[in-house]
C-alpha cells in the first residue's frame, strides 16, 4: 500500500500526463492547483519533467550516418533480389476450373489451369527455383475480372503487360511472341508459326514450345492447330478446353473419327503475306504454292485486324452462311 | 503503389526505423538485420495496404512485431540483455561539466530503458522518441490505446525512479 495521501494518489496519472504535456486542459488545471499545495507532488512533477528533458535530448541525437548508409545499401541489394523473385498470385474460380494468375513488377508472368488442387501448392510455381509467391491483396482484381469477362464472351482482348521470364529458351520466347499476335477468332497451323519465326522446318519444336506456354489464354496457343485442322494438344491433353476457347471466339469445330478439328469450309482464309482475306474456295489458292493458311471465324474478325475482302472471290458479296 | 513509390518509402523511413530498432534492441547488428527484414516484409505486403493507410505507423508495427519475435527466443534474450549493459553509450572526449551531466543522464536513461519490460520499452520508445500516437502504438503492440498509454506511463515512472536512485534528479532540482 502506498503511504501517499489519497488526494495525491487520485491525481497521480494526471500529474504524469501534465508533466509529459499530455493532460487535457481540465486535468492540467487540477494538477496545477494540487501542486500549489503539495511539495511532495511538486518534486515528483519536476522529476518527470527532468526525465522528459533527458528524453528530448536523446531524441535529438544525430543518426549513426555511416552505419545507416551501410544498412541502406545492403537493404537496396536485398530488395533488388526480392523484386526479381517475388510474384503476386491470385486464384480465380472460372468456368474452365481454377486458374492461377501471377504477376511480377514487369507484368503477368503465369496463367495456369490448376488441376491438382485449388491452392498455390498446386501451381508449377511452387517448384520453380528462384520464385517467391505472395498472395494478391487486390492488385490482380482487375486482371481477374477481365479474364472472367473474356471467358464469358464479353471481352475480346486481354491487353495485359506480359513478363516472359518463365519461357525456357529464347526460341520459346520468340514462338510465344508470334503466337501472341494471332488475332481473336483466327486459327493458324503450327507450321504457320514456324514460318513466322523464320524456322519453317521447326513445326515440332513450335508445338513443344507452345506445350509449355506459361501464359495460356492471353498468349492464345489455343489458336494454333494441326496442319489437318485437328485441335492437337492443349494444357496436357485437354482438347476440350481448347475447343471451348475456340467456340467462344466463334471458330466452328466438329468431331470426326474421334478427333476434334476446325471446319475449314466454314471459315475465311488468309494466305501468308497477303492483305486480303478469301472464301475457302477462292480460285487464287490454285495459283499459289501450298502454304499454311490463317483462318478466320468471321469477316468482322478479319477486318478488325485491317484485312480487306478479296477482289477475286468477294467474300463481302458472298459471305459464308453458317 | 509502384516500385518507385516503395523506394521513396524506404528513403523516407529507413533511418527512423533503424534508429527505433537500435534503441529497443540495443545492438546495431540486430537493428541492421531487423530493419532489413522490416522493409522486405513491407515490400511483400505493401500492395495490399489501403491507399489512406498511415505508412509510418505500419512500418513501426512490422518492426515491433519482428522485435517481439526476436526476443521470444530465450537464448537471444540473454544475449541481448548481456550486450545492453556492455553497450550503454559512454561520454567520449573532454566536455564541459553541464554537458557531462547531461550525457550521463542520457546514458542512464538509455540503460534504464533497455532494462524495462519489452512492451514498456517498445511503447516508451515509440511515444517519447518517435512521437507516435497511442492508437498506432496500441496497434503495433496488439493492445488498446489506453493500455499503450499505461505502458508509457509505467516506463516514465521507472525511469524517474532509476534516475532518482542515482541522485541525478535531486541534483538537477537543487540547481
Amino acid at each position: 500500500m502506498s503511504d501517499k495521501p489519497a488526494g495525491c494518489l487520485q491525481i497521480a496519472d494526471d500529474l504524469l500526463a501534465a508533466a509529459l504535456g499530455e493532460a487535457a486542459p481540465g486535468a492540467a488545471h487540477r494538477v496545477e492547483q494540487h501542486l500549489a499545495t503539495c511539495a511532495s507532488c511538486r518534486r515528483e512533477y519536476q522529476g518527470y519533467r527532468a526525465v522528459d528533458g533527458a528524453v528530448t535530448a536523446l531524441r535529438d541525437e544525430p543518426a549513426p550516418a555511416e552505419r545507416l548508409a551501410r544498412s541502406l545499401e545492403r537493404l537496396e541489394t536485398r530488395l533488388a533480389d526480392l523484386r526479381k523473385r517475388l510474384l503476386v498470385y491470385r486464384i480465380v474460380p472460372s468456368p474452365l476450373g481454377h486458374i492461377l494468375i501471377a504477376r511480377s513488377e514487369l507484368g503477368i508472368t503465369l496463367v495456369e489451369y490448376l488441376d491438382r488442387g485449388t491452392g498455390p501448392r498446386a501451381s508449377r510455381l511452387s517448384h520453380e527455383p528462384g520464385v517467391e509467391l505472395t498472395e494478391d491483396g487486390g492488385e490482380l482484381e482487375a486482371v481477374a475480372h477481365e479474364l472472367l469477362e473474356y471467358l464469358g464472351g464479353r471481352r475480346k482482348r486481354l491487353e495485359w503487360p506480359l513478363d516472359l521470364r518463365l519461357a525456357r529458351s529464347d526460341f520459346q520466347r520468340t514462338v510465344l511472341q508470334a503466337t501472341a499476335a494471332i488475332p481473336y477468332g483466327a486459327v493458324i497451323p503450327y507450321a504457320g508459326i514456324a514460318q513466322e519465326v523464320g524456322k519453317a522446318a521447326a513445326t515440332r519444336a513450335v508445338a513443344q514450345a507452345l506445350r509449355w506456354n506459361p501464359l495460356p489464354i492471353v498468349i492464345p496457343c489455343h489458336r494454333v492447330i494441326g496442319s489437318s485442322g485437328d485441335l492437337t494438344g492443349y494444357a496436357g491433353h485437354r482438347i476440350g478446353l481448347k475447343q471451348r476457347l475456340l467456340s467462344l471466339e466463334g471458330v466452328p469445330t466438329a468431331k470426326h473419327a474421334g478427333a476434334v478439328a476446325i471446319a475449314p469450309r466454314e471459315m475465311y482464309a488468309l494466305y501468308p503475306g497477303e492483305r486480303e482475306y478469301c472464301l475457302p474456295t477462292c480460285p487464287s489458292f490454285e495459283t499459289h504454292r501450298p502454304a499454311p493458311l490463317t483462318r478466320f471465324a468471321s469477316r468482322e474478325d478479319a477486318e478488325a485486324v485491317g484485312l480487306l475482302p478479296c477482289t477475286m472471290c468477294r467474300p463481302d458479296l458472298h459471305p459464308i452462311s453458317h | 503503389m509502384s516500385g518507385d513509390r516503395f523506394e521513396t518509402m524506404v528513403s523516407a523511413h529507413h533511418g527512423e526505423i533503424y534508429r527505433y530498432l537500435q534503441r529497443v534492441l540495443g545492438r546495431p547488428d540486430d537493428a541492421d538485420d531487423l530493419s532489413q527484414e522490416t522493409f522486405l516484409r513491407a515490400y511483400r505486403a505493401y500492395r495490399s495496404l489501403p491507399k489512406d493507410a498511415n505508412v509510418r505507423a505500419w512500418l513501426f508495427s512490422i518492426a515491433t512485431n519482428l522485435t517481439k519475435n526476436h526476443f521470444r527466443s530465450e537464448s537471444r534474450r540473454r544475449v541481448a540483455y548481456g550486450e545492453v549493459r556492455a553497450s550503454a553509450p559512454a561520454a567520449v572526449g573532454p566536455a564541459p561539466e553541464a554537458e557531462l551531466i547531461s550525457r550521463e543522464t542520457g546514458a542512464l536513461v538509455e540503460g534504464i530503458v533497455q532494462q524495462l519490460p519489452l512492451k514498456q520499452r517498445l511503447a516508451f520508445t515509440q511515444r517519447k522518441i518517435h512521437g507516435l500516437d497511442y492508437e498506432a502504438i496500441g496497434q503495433s503492440l496488439g493492445c488498446s490505446a489506453e493500455t499503450a498509454r499505461a505502458h508509457v506511463f509505467q516506463a516514465v515512472r521507472k525511469i524517474r525512479q532509476g534516475l532518482d536512485g542515482h541522485g541525478l534528479l535531486s541534483e538537477g532540482l537543487e540547481r
